[in-house]
Parts: C-alpha cells; structure tokens; sequence
C-alpha cells in the first residue's frame, strides 16, 4: 500500500486551499496592521471602523467542500484591539462519502493586555456535508476576548433537512498555557431526526456558542442572561473560571442571529457591531 | 505448575477487582451522586421530562450523544493512562475544561474528589497530583491502577449515571421506584453500545450535540426551587 499516492487522488487538484495570516499591533493609541500574508481562497478586507482595528475575511472559493482546508491565523499584540468576522455566511457542501471532510482552522492568539473578537457569519451545512472545524485561542493571563461559532443545519428557505452529516466542531480555549475551555459538538448520521431528540436541540435546526473570556467576564452573566430572557430563541448562559459561556437552540438562521446581536450588544460596552452583521 | 498457580493467581485478582468496582460503583459510595442531576431537576420543570417514556428517551440521547459518551472516553483513557502522572494531569484537565456550565463542572469534580477521598481505603495514590479531578477520571485511573478491565469500568461507570440520574428523576417527577427501574433497564442496550463507541475514540473525539441538555444545566442555576446542586 503506497499511501503517498493514496493521498494524493486526482480531485486533491480540484480542492480549494486557503490561508490567512494576520497581525495587529499597537502604534500609539491605535491598533493597526502589523503583518499580512495571503494565500489561495482566503483573503481578507479591513473596513475603516472606528475604535477597533477589524478585518473581515473573504473566502473567494464561494463556498466549500469536502476536502477543502481553510487555515486562519490571527495575532493580536500587546495592548492592542481587533475584531475579526466574515464577509458572509460560509456554505458548506455535500461531500461524497469517500471525501475527507473539509478543514476549518482558525487561531487566534491574544496577547498581554489585549483584546480580540472573533465574529463571523453563520456556517450552512448542506446535506451530507462533512465538517471538521476548530477554534484555537490562546490567552495572556488578562486577555479579553469575545467569540462565536454557529451551525446551521440545511437551507430552511429551500426546505432542505441535513439527512447525513459528518461534524466535529470545536472552541478551544488555552489562558496563561492552561486549557480552560474544551467544547466540541460531533454528530453523525441523519441530523434531522438527531435533533429532533429534546435533550439534543428539540427539532431546531440552527445553535450558536458564545465564549468570553476575560478578567471581569463572570460579572456580565446577570446582563446577558436579562437580554436573553425576551429572545426569540432559546438561550442560556454560565459563568465560571472567569469565562461566561452561552448557548443557542433556533429554529432558525433569522432567530438566531437576532438573539446573538442581543448578546453582542450588552457584551461589547456599546461599540457598534461589524457592520456585515446588519446586512 | 507454574501455569496452575498464575491462573489461580489471575482469577482471584479477578475476583478481587470485581469487589472493588462493585463497591466503588455502589450508590452507597460516598461521592454524594444524590445531590446532583445533571439538569434533570430543570428538565422536569420544564416539562422536556414528565413520564417514564420522556425520560428514557432524555437519557438516551444523553448517554449516546452527550455526557455519557464523552465521559466514557475520558474514562478509557484515564484508565490506559493510570501508570503515567503527566498523561493523566493532562487528561484531567482536558476533563474540567469539557463541562458545560459551572454546576455541570461542580457535578464532576464534586463527586470525582469524594471518590478519590472514599477509595483512600483500596489505595488511591494513582489520584493525588491531579488536582480538583472530575469523576470519569478518577473512576477509570483508578480502576486502571488496580487491575480492573476497562471494559467493566466503562460499562459500570455509564451504568452509575443513568440510575443516578433515573434516581433524581423518580423523586423530581414523581415517577414510582418499578418503573424507574423499568427505564434502567431498558436502557441496557444503549449503554452498550455507548460503551462500544467510546473504545475507539481518541481525546480528540469528545463532545456531542445534547445542545438543550446544555441549557437545561445553565438554566437550572436560576430555579427558584432547587432540591439538587445541579
């Protein structure tokens, strides 16, 4: 068995590749661009905002399948700020069954002092899609930071029902070099009729997990939970080991989205968000 | 003659093990398993359960496809991981940062360090360093360290938590004591194959999808009326 060759079938060629390094840093009291590099599917913008350095990512494959890999690199400096999120919802295709699910790596390092947020727009898993996503951040002691993911199970405005699914989607979070956030979503098999189980998400078909991490992030568990308490979605939170956790159950993408700006609004001391989320 | 006497050896360590997994997974044990429910006490507030049918259908999804799953791979590797502190530290973290919410992270390492505490009675060095450490772990790095099958600690430790659970549910819906059995029972099969699907799973291969068991967690920090920790 030559498993170079194995690795290396003909549709390796048709797989889209894309990475993105970007770094901000401190100049005064601004956070600007310190280094960036480019390669493949992925890109990135950087819209004049106020306050916050921010960059909004790009992937120019228009969507992606199994196989594909997107690698994601951010850095933060010391004392600076940066909002990261992306252009649009990404799309995830159907993969065949022989396909290696598509790669999904983003990190984010955050340094001493500094603040980032990773924002981006919701991820459409299509039919018989096959996912494997990771989040990576990496804190100073004092780091703030504020993140989401979120999964949306098939294109409710087609009526499609995701009937096979390959996921592992994971948040992990290390501070100060300890791991202190491990959370990883799997399922397998026909998602449809998988969540439709109460204990899993009682037929919704769109969840979201929110992370904030910093020094004073178990002081807003009161403020999040009171602008979750009218949301049209169903959504919880908790606060321990100085991050604030929450979760999503939608029935769908418009619901869900809603119920994160709320979150986002009391989170984020009034600064206004990206603006591709009002679009 | 030689052979004889290994063999004689071997069962009666069997034996032995057998004693010492049955009595850590006693309900007797003192690792306060009463106190806690996983959420079952917001579930049942909440009406996802109600009956006997609600609930064995709430703790199979949890067992398959959340906690109990993940637990039981925790619970392998602690056990393959029982003769070396450094893998077992980093197991133990990866552990705690897995939980939930703060009561499920509490439910954990609440009861996995009253059974460190209890097991002093069997020999429990394997546990000390690891700091607060969460139940799965200290059940299989201990069974591990004293010769018990990973097998038998799986299937036994999955078991533990669904009639603890069922146990909660019995007083919180109130469901009779037959017919809690009943759901214990009935999920037999499914322990089994939680079990079966766990043995190949890498430290990498965590987690699930029991998104509203999740909420239910969260949730239950504000009940108004508690009778459980979590």
């Amino acid at each position: 068995m030559n498993t170079t060759s194995a690795a290396a079938s003909p549709s390796d060629l048709q797989r889209a590749r894309g990475g993105l390094h970007v770094a901000v840093k401190r100049r005064g009291a601004a956070s600007v661009l310190a280094d960036l590099r480019q390669d493949g599917c992925l890109k990135a913008r950087f819209p004049h905002a106020p306050g916050w350095f921010e960059a909004v990512t790009l992937n120019s494959s228009g969507g992606v399948a199994g196989g594909d890999r997107l690698d994601a690199d951010f850095a933060v400096g010391t004392g600076a700020a940066a909002t990261f999120s992306s252009q649009a919802a990404e799309r995830f295709y159907r993969a065949l069954a022989a396909d290696p699910p598509a790669l999904v790596r983003t990190r984010i390092a955050v340094a001493e002092g500094a603040a980032a947020e990773w924002l981006p727009q919701e991820a459409i898993l299509f039919d018989h899609a096959a996912l494997d996503r990771r989040l990576e951040i990496e804190l100073a002691a004092d780091s703030w930071f504020l993140g989401l993911e979120t999964l949306v199970f098939g294109r409710a405005a087609m009526g499609e029902q995701v009937r096979g699914l390959r996921l592992a989607d994971t948040i992990r979070v290390r501070r100060d070099g300890r791991l202190i956030l491990h959370d990883q979503i799997r399922l397998a098999g026909d998602a449809a009729a998988l969540l439709q189980g109460r204990a899993l998400a009682a037929g919704g078909a769109a969840v979201a997990t929110l992370v904030h991490v910093a020094p004073d992030a178990e002081a807003r568990l009161a403020a999040l939970r009171d602008a979750w308490a009218a949301a049209p979605a169903e959504a919880a939170c908790s606060a321990w080991n100085g991050m604030l956790v929450g979760r999503v159950v939608a029935g769908d993408a418009a619901a869900l989205r809603a119920t994160l700006l709320a979150a986002l609004c009391v989170l984020r001391g009034g600064r206004a968000v990206p603006r591709v989320w009002l679009i | 003659m030689t052979t004889t006497t290994t063999m004689i050896m071997t069962m009666t360590d069997e034996r032995r093990a057998l004693l010492s997994l049955l009595a850590w997974l006693s309900p007797a044990f003192p690792t306060g398993g009463f106190a806690w429910s996983s959420g079952i006490e917001w579930a049942v507030e909440s009406g996802d359960v109600g009956d006997a049918a609600s609930l064995a259908a709430w703790l199979a999804d949890v067992l398959r496809h959340g906690a109990g799953r993940s637990d039981a791979v925790l619970l392998r590797h602690a056990h393959r991981a029982a003769g070396d502190p450094a893998a077992l530290c980093a197991i133990a973290e990866l552990a705690r940062a897995t939980a939930p919410s703060r009561e499920r992270l509490a439910e954990s390492i609440g009861q996995g360090n009253a059974f460190a505490a209890a097991a002093r009675a069997w020999g429990s060095a394997v546990l000390s360093g690891l700091g607060d450490v969460p139940y799965a772990v200290a059940v299989g790095a201990l069974a591990g360290a004293h010769g018990i099958a990973e097998e038998d600690a799986t299937l036994g430790a999955l078991q533990a938590f669904a009639a603890n659970l069922i146990s909660a549910a019995v007083r919180l819906i109130p469901l009779g004591q037959s017919a809690g059995l009943a759901v214990l029972a009935g999920l037999a099969p499914v322990i089994v194959a939680t079990a079966e699907d766990s043995r190949g799973a890498g430290l990498d291969d965590l987690g699930g999808a029991c998104f509203r068991a999740d909420l239910t967690a969260m949730r239950h920090e504000t009940q108004y009326t508690r009778l459980f920790r979590s």
